[in-house]
């Protein structure tokens, strides 16, 4: 057994293979034979008057349901601890996400298809959210992180900032020469926080207040209607701020790639939590009122 | 009088620079402007922003400009004045002057300029704000409100309120409660009003429904069986079964609970048919485990259940019946003493026909010409001599000064006497010479003569009188013989007595209690008033009912019982699973709850108006 081990143990460090393959799919072939069974013996038992949590079948699926929810949740604990091996930290990864998916089996034949109001949807609603958010992050782990390094063009997160901050220093010294009105909006682009705005300006990317656009925008109709000196002051400084409405839009662009790959662990975990409130709350009263 | 400027700025390896510069003059402008004596190069300094002005020897006055602020000592103002005394700071845009008291025995009042360096500024660029956490409120933040909030109203809400509200009725006989968060599905129809109540049905927490709590309300129900035959009765289950009971007794689910039946949180319905599996259990091989029942087994309507076993009047021990359950397939006959034939009257021809007509009841008799269903539908009237027979089968024999006279039906002796009596009223008149004091023809000759006559004349009368009551009740077409058997008067007498009529459906001497046929089954006529075999034509009326009492065209003998056996209803109902058009469990005829009642499953059926009077939409693959 040891020596197997240590040779599995080799073998994966040898050659990258994800925690989806892990050993040729082997946790997606357990769980889905786990579903395909599970569907079977629901189709087949009868239950009288029809399917639902209360049955022999309902308590079964029920118990394994929340036992399952105990071990995925532990992958929390586990991971903090690398290790290699039949029960490395891959393979641990790799059964939470397929046993993650066959929960959905379990736990919505656990409910009969009978829904409603009350605790018992709410722990199965909470439990799905869990197992979504579970998929989402799963896809966006699989997509992103190439759109991610794309964003970039190469650059570090800190590079980006300091390309902004320089592009302010210079705008800075600009427009000096512009009037207090202009200056006003120009400052309207300095004061932009390039950060701004909340989980949904980040996660769509859509800035609609966004100062340096603002200015950007005055400045071009300013720029059209000054002449002489003022022309060409505004028009370093139109310059300046089209430099600058790029290099936020690239930086947006990365903060927007990392709010959607990071998103899903604000519903995953907490909820996690939550649903262990609620299926606390389920099985006390299921058998408080019995 | 003058200003002494020391501006500080630092290099970009953040070393300070000084420059220091002297403004002779007690008016200082300060803006972005090159030429403004403070030359603050940042945009969010005007052009001309403010002024500083020396007011006196120990004062300096700050003003800014039209539309600008500033901030003097922290605070935002448009103009104050610095003691210089002490000093103060005035804050503009980005950039702080502090004002010097000045140096001891001078008069030049120094002016520090600096840039500050805000934290707004730091922030803006601090790289942890890439990540979403920054504008997330913390995971731990988020778990730990909402797990709590979620256990706060689904926990510790519902049991509070469980326990400030027990024993307390009528509290929670309407209204919101929170233990209603814990409700599956809402209750069946019959117990809707108990919706709100949990309480009413879940007395004890973490027991389960005992059958105490239907009864509080259930005061009536009856019993299967003895409770200690039932025991006796009850298989031990095998396999997994086994092991669920054994779990479930293990959490206090004891077997035989009424809940285990009435299942509830279904949604709004009615209850549910009892699985055939329920009844099977026990009645599959009752006899092997309680050797003197005298129910057959049954375990499925299709593939096992035994012949129907009516009720019959098999016998008459003088005159008391006697009744024995005999099954249809021995071919029981019904000693009723009646004499009907069905045949006959059902004719499309002859006289039963004719007098159908004449009465104006159709074309010919209908079943329903004689039975008239009773208002629950599972049974029939009673059949009434003058009623159904005696529009046609006449009673009357005499006709006087208009009024018809009719046999008593019913009382032998009286027909007699009345017969006795027609035929004395018809006699010769009393003759006067037989009369004392009436005035005849004189002489002994003509009295005795007179008394002979009289009497060969009464004579014949008599023996009229006597011929008529030997005819009614006899061979071949007797009034009363028609009908009844009759028994034949003691030599020298005309004492006729007719054998008593009886069923099992009529109440009389001896009369069992159920007055049913089928003891322990039921059957809803009204349910099958048209009626549709699996290939073969609609029937209604008449020929619904004879589709199933097969027998009824040919019977010549009333002695023949005309129920519907086992197979002619196995052309439609099958068993629990079947590929016949009724599925029909053992709950459709049986009730669980044994009483002498109509099956509680009818009775809902019938008051929710959902009993349909046809069998059609069962035979087109419908299910009820």
């Amino acid at each position: 057994m040891a020596s197997r081990g240590l040779r599995t143990g080799l073998g994966d460090g040898t050659a990258h293979e994800s925690f989806l393959r892990y050993r040729r799919y082997r946790w997606f072939k357990i769980a889905a034979i786990l579903s395909l069974l599970l569907v079977i013996v629901y189709l087949v038992v009868d239950v009288h008057p029809r399917h639902n949590g209360g049955s022999w079948l309902g308590y079964g699926l029920g118990t394994i349901g929340a036992g399952l929810i105990v071990w995925l949740s532990l992958l929390g604990i586990r991971k903090r601890a690398m290790t290699r091996g039949r029960w490395s930290l891959k393979a641990w990864t790799s059964a939470h996400v397929y046993l993650g998916l066959a929960l959905i089996f379990f736990g919505t034949l656990h409910t009969g298809f009978q829904f409603g109001w009350n605790v018992h949807t709410l722990a199965y609603v909470l439990m799905m959210l869990v197992i979504l958010s579970g998929v989402y992050g799963i896809s966006v782990y699989a997509l992103l992180p190439q759109g991610l390094s794309d964003s970039r063009s190469e650059m570090t997160g800190p590079q980006m900032i300091e390309a902004v901050g320089s592009l302010d220093k210079q705008i800075q010294i600009s427009a000096q020469p512009l009037s207090d009105e202009d200056s006003a909006i120009v400052l309207g682009s300095l004061g932009e926080d390039p950060f701004g705005g909340g989980l949904w300006s980040r996660l769509t990317g859509s800035h609609p207040r966004c100062g340096n656009m603002r200015a950007l925008e005055i400045m071009r109709v300013r720029h059209d209607d000054s002449s002489g000196k003022e022309e060409q002051a505004i028009e370093q400084v139109l310059q300046l701020l089209e430099k600058k409405a790029a290099a936020l839009q690239r930086l947006r662009g990365y903060i927007r790639r990392r709010a959607l790959l990071e998103v899903w662990l604000f519903v995953h975990i907490p909820l996690t939590f939550v649903l262990f409130a609620a299926l606390t709350a389920h099985i006390i009263s299921v058998f408080f009122y019995w | 009088m003058a200003f002494l400027l020391r501006s500080i700025s630092r290099s970009a390896d953040g070393r300070e620079i000084v420059r220091t510069s002297k403004v002779s003059d007690d008016l200082l402008k300060v803006g972005r402007d090159p030429e403004c004596d403070i030359r603050l190069n940042d945009l969010a300094v005007a052009l001309h922003h403010a002024t500083i002005e020396q007011v006196s020897a120990t004062r300096v006055g700050v003003s800014a400009e039209m539309g600008m602020s500033i901030e003097l000592d922290g605070s935002n103002t448009q103009f104050g004045q610095i003691d210089l005394a002490i000093g103060g700071t005035i804050k503009i845009g980005p950039f702080l002057l502090r004002v010097m008291p000045p140096e001891l025995g001078g008069e030049d009042v120094p002016i520090v300029i600096q840039r500050a360096d805000s934290a707004e500024v730091l922030d803006k660029f601090d790289t942890r704000r890439f990540a979403l956490q920054s504008v997330m409120p913390g995971k731990r933040l988020m778990a730990w409100s909402l797990t709590l909030a979620v256990l706060a109203i689904f926990l510790v809400w519902p049991i509070m309120s469980f326990y400030q509200n027990r024993d307390q009725a009528d509290r929670m006989a309407g209204g919101f409660h929170p233990d209603s968060l814990w409700s599956t599905g809402a209750l069946s129809q019959s117990h809707a009003a108990l919706g709100s109540n949990c309480q009413a049905c879940h007395v004890t927490p973490f027991e389960p429904v005992r059958d105490n709590a239907c009864k509080t309300c259930h005061v009536s129900v009856h019993d299967h069986a003895d409770l200690s035959r039932m025991q006796r009765a009850t298989p031990q289950l095998g396999g997994l079964r086994r092991i669920q009971q054994s779990i479930g007794t293990w959490f206090g689910q004891t077997p035989g609970r009424c809940v285990e039946c009435h299942t509830e949180h279904e949604g709004p319905q009615q209850m549910v048919a009892t699985p055939q599996q329920f009844c099977a259990d026990c009645h599959t091989d009752l006899r092997a485990r309680l050797a003197d029942t005298r129910l057959a087994a049954a375990s499925d309507f299709e593939t096992g259940h035994p012949e129907f076993q009516p009720l019959v009047l098999i016998q008459w021990d003088g005159n008391a019946p006697r009744f024995e359950r005999v099954a249809l397939n021995r071919r029981p006959l019904e000693q009723s003493n009646l004499k009907f034939p069905h045949a006959l009257h059902l004719g499309a021809l002859g006289g039963a026909a004719q007098a159908a007509r004449a009465n104006q009841l159709g074309a010919r008799l209908e079943c329903a010409s004689c039975h008239t269903p009773t208002q629950d539908g599972t049974r029939f009237e009673r059949v009434d001599m003058e009623r159904n027979c005696g529009s046609c089968h006449s009673l009357s024999f005499d006709e006087n000064g208009g009024t018809i006279r009719r046999l008593r039906h019913g009382s032998p002796e009286q027909v007699i006497a009345d017969i006795r009596g027609l035929y004395r009223a018809g006699g010769p008149a009393f003759p006067p010479e037989l009369s004392p004091g009436a005035r005849g023809r004189p002489g002994d000759a003509n009295q005795v003569r007179a008394a002979v006559q009289f009497a060969r004349a009464r004579a014949g009368v008599a023996a009229r009188g006597e011929r008529a009551i030997h005819a009614i009740f006899s061979a071949p077409r007797g009034t009363c013989y028609e009908c009844h058997n009759i028994v034949a008067p003691p030599p020298g007498t005309l004492n006729y007595r007719i054998r008593p009529i009886q069923f099992t459906s009529r109440a009389g001497p001896g009369q069992p209690e159920s007055g049913r046929y089928i003891e322990h089954g039921w059957f809803d006529h009204r349910a099958h008033q048209l009626v549709q075999r699996p290939g073969q034509r609609r029937e209604e009326g008449s020929a619904a009912c004879l589709s199933c009492h097969t027998g009824v065209r040919t019977s010549q003998r009333a002695a023949d019982l005309l129920l519907p056996d086992l197979q002619s209803c196995r052309a439609c109902h099958g068993g629990e699973r079947t590929r016949l058009p009724v599925p029909s469990t053992c709950a459709m005829c049986h009730d669980y709850h044994m009483d002498r009642g109509v099956p509680a499953e009818l009775l809902r059926q019938r008051t929710r108006g959902q009993r349909r009077p046809s069998t059609v939409a069962a035979a087109c693959g419908g299910r009820r």
